[in-house]
């Protein structure tokens, strides 16, 4: 098994299964146009050591996924927020790993963990209001009381059920 | 992904989509990551959010504001990605009311396809959309409109408001029986976009609103004007002309239409997919004709009830053969020709000619069919999923002998086959042993030679069926039986209910229970005891009345 060495954002050396590395799209891309396994460290700029362990771990344990269906934009898959317990105690992190893990899949190209990030994510919306939503993330609401009425009036038909 | 750009109509500033996008940039990151480090011992619950609590420590009350959400350095593609997630309109409102930037992302999603289950909001949503200054441009959001839930409560005062909407793909008022030309008008006019438009049971629309549609909807793929009956040659030969890419056409029982607007269509929209003519009466062979040799493309064709066709409409008439139908329309699949009554044996020997194409047949009332056509097409034609021969009363056991050969038979339709008897159950029973049996609804109302030993086999042989009807069969009509049927339709009158008989989903397994306790406790199928003493003399002299509206639903029912 031929191994590659990816080299985070603070400069830390990871050695990885080539296989495990293709999880990433953007990485396999990069072999590809290579044609050989390089023998240099592959600099991941926008990524740290702490959030690429936590990537690579999550490869590591989908390296053998097949992969994901064709119809990506079925509403069915794209609605679900159903998570799998590994994913779900691999997600439990605190906030600012989380959205990290975020920006790292989607900038690597890992569709599938960007995806459990997103639910996992969404799962924490999920029926709360407003101000609960804002606790949860810390947002500071920049509404003035106008505007929050305003867009309250415009929005109000969304309360059908 | 692109995000969206959306100009306001009060300050284009405030709400600008231009800026963060794309990853975020590194000195803002290691500004966040220290924001982080310092804050890392609270807890966030404590934070600035202004829930009206005066913080203690003004100090802390200040440093705390300084701390960022980490949600702030997701681009807005990503914001999105987790919006679209949410199901529910109220999370997704939430989120709208949360901060400028979620708003900007998250009221996309929620108005891209309104959920509108009530007449209040929908008084509620004209009335933003209607607005001089929204704080964000609502009415070219939405793109997708079902008001199909609010169906009677709708009229033209209430839908004429839509016309502020001019980014429509999908406008869908099925059944939206009081909606008329006066407001369909005006919301086509300013909707050039549509993709798709549903007009289906609108029975006052005529050709005013078909005209705007040919002059102002030219990308539209799909139709249905169904029972749309005010409407005439006149305008849909129009539609067909500017309406080119129309791959889904349904003119169901538009009575008016003729030869000419089909053949408009036939010549205008070469990529149509799917064309339901069920009940346009009028049209003749000469229409039919033309389908085939001009939809290269075709996969769906509905002729129910078009009774001037002939066989010549599948044979070709003589300076104009139809020879090999599956060159002319190779794709063709589905096929309905029910109630086509002047249709022989003839016709389905042309029809054989789609082979393993053709999926989905329906003969149903082509009371002039007879074994021979059944064997011709079961010879070639051996991917047929979906069958429905109702009341093609020819038909005896061994066109059954031949279907039950059929490997993928899923649905067949037998209803009034009356001259069937046991040994067709045999026959299905017996090839699932050759293949597995995929028989999954089978549909024998009033087959009345049929006996309980038949069925019980039936059932046992096939396992995946959720559906089997046998409403009328009189050895059937036992109250041991019947209570795992489920309940006949409200529409039904007394006599209908005394003989429906209708096993479904859960029903079908309890019944196949049933019937093998009573074999197994008492080797027979006779119902126990108990059910002879209460047993009512109602079951006997029903079964050979006609019974259109129960046979309707037998043959309609997918």
């Amino acid at each position: 098994m031929s191994q590659i060495t990816l080299l985070s954002s603070d400069n830390v050396e990871m050695k990885v299964d080539k296989e495990v590395a293709e999880r990433s799209i953007l990485i396999k891309n990069m072999l590809e146009d290579v044609g050989e396994t390089p023998d240099q460290a592959i600099p991941i700029p926008n990524v740290n050591e702490g959030v690429l362990r936590k990537v690579i771990e999550w490869c590591e344990h989908h390296r053998n996924d097949p992969p994901p269906p064709a119809d990506e934009d079925s509403d069915s898959r794209k609605k679900s927020t159903d998570i799998e317990e590994w994913d779900q105690k691999f997600m439990q992190v605190d906030q600012e790993m989380l959205f990290e893990i975020i920006l790292a899949a989607n900038y690597l190209d890992i569709k599938p963990l960007l995806d459990v990030g997103c639910k996992t994510v969404a799962n924490m919306i999920k029926g709360k209001s407003p101000e609960e939503i804002r606790k949860t993330f810390n947002i500071q609401n920049d509404f003035t009381p106008e505007e929050e009425d305003q867009i309250r009036r415009e929005n109000e038909w969304a309360e059908d059920r | 992904m692109t995000s969206p750009r959306i100009q306001t109509a009060r300050d284009p500033t405030r709400y600008d989509y231009s800026s963060s996008t794309g990853s975020p940039e590194r000195n803002v990151q290691d500004e966040l990551e220290n924001d982080f480090f310092q804050q890392s011992a609270n807890d966030s619950s404590t934070s600035i959010v202004d829930d009206g609590k005066e913080t203690e420590d003004e100090e802390l009350k200040q440093f705390e504001d300084m701390k960022v959400s980490p949600t702030a350095y997701l681009p807005p593609e990503l914001l999105f990605a987790i919006f679209g997630r949410l199901a529910s309109p109220q999370d997704l409102q939430s989120c709208v009311f949360v901060c400028k930037s979620w708003a900007r992302c998250a009221v996309e999603l929620l108005w891209i396809r309104p959920y509108i289950s009530k007449f209040k909001s929908l008084e509620s949503l004209a009335k933003t959309i209607q607005m001089e200054q929204p704080s964000f441009p609502y009415a070219s959001l939405i793109k997708r409109l079902n008001l199909t839930t609010l169906t009677e409560t709708l009229n033209d005062g209430t839908v004429l408001p839509l016309a502020a909407c001019n980014r429509l793909e999908r406008l869908t008022l099925t059944n939206c029986v009081q909606v008329t030309d006066t407001s369909i008008m005006r919301v086509l006019e300013n909707n050039p976009k549509l993709l798709a438009l549903d007009l289906s049971g609108l029975v006052d629309v005529t050709d005013l609103s078909m005209n705007v549609i040919a002059q102002n909807c030219k990308r539209l793929q799909g139709l249905n004007i169904t029972e749309c009956k005010k409407t005439t040659d006149a305008s849909m030969v129009a539609v067909a002309a500017h309406c080119t890419h129309l791959k889904r056409l349904k003119l169901n029982e538009c009575d008016q239409i003729t030869n000419e607007s089909v053949m408009a269509f036939t010549k205008y929209c070469p990529n149509l997919l799917e064309l339901d003519l069920h009940k346009v009466n009028k049209i003749t062979n000469q229409a039919v004709l033309d389908i085939f040799w001009k939809l290269s493309h075709l996969r769906e064709l509905r002729l129910g009830h078009c009774d001037l066709l002939t066989d010549a409409a599948f044979t070709g008439i003589p300076n104009r053969p139809v020879e090999h139908i599956v060159e002319i329309a190779p794709r063709l699949r589905n096929l309905v020709l029910a109630k086509c009554r002047l249709i022989t044996d003839r016709a389905v020997a042309a029809i054989t000619k789609l082979t393993k194409n053709l999926h989905y047949l329906h003969l149903g009332h082509c009371t002039q069919l007879t074994d021979q056509a059944i064997a011709q097409l079961i010879r070639t034609c051996n991917r047929i999923r979906y069958i429905d021969l109702a009341c093609c009363q020819r038909l005896t056991d061994r066109s059954i002998t031949q279907l039950a050969t059929l490997p993928k038979l899923r649905r067949i339709g037998l209803v009034k086959c009356s001259n069937i008897t046991d040994r067709s159950l045999m026959a299905l029973v017996h090839s699932s042993r050759a293949h597995p049996c995929a028989l999954e609804r089978v549909h024998l109302s009033y087959c009345t030679n049929l006996t309980v030993d038949g069925i019980h086999e039936l059932i046992n042989s096939c396992t995946k069926l959720t559906h089997l009807s046998l409403t009328g069969v009189v050895c059937f009509l036992r109250k041991d039986l019947t209570r795992f049927c489920r309940p006949p339709p409200n529409e039904f009158n007394e006599h209908q209910r005394a003989v429906f008989c209708v096993f479904s989903g859960p029903g079908v397994a309890k019944l196949r229970n049933h019937l093998n306790h009573l074999s197994h406790t008492n080797g027979t199928l006779a119902p126990d005891q108990a059910y002879y003493d209460d047993r009512e003399e109602q079951d006997t002299g029903l079964v050979d009345e006609e019974d259109d509206e129960d046979e309707e639903e037998e043959i309609q029912e997918e």
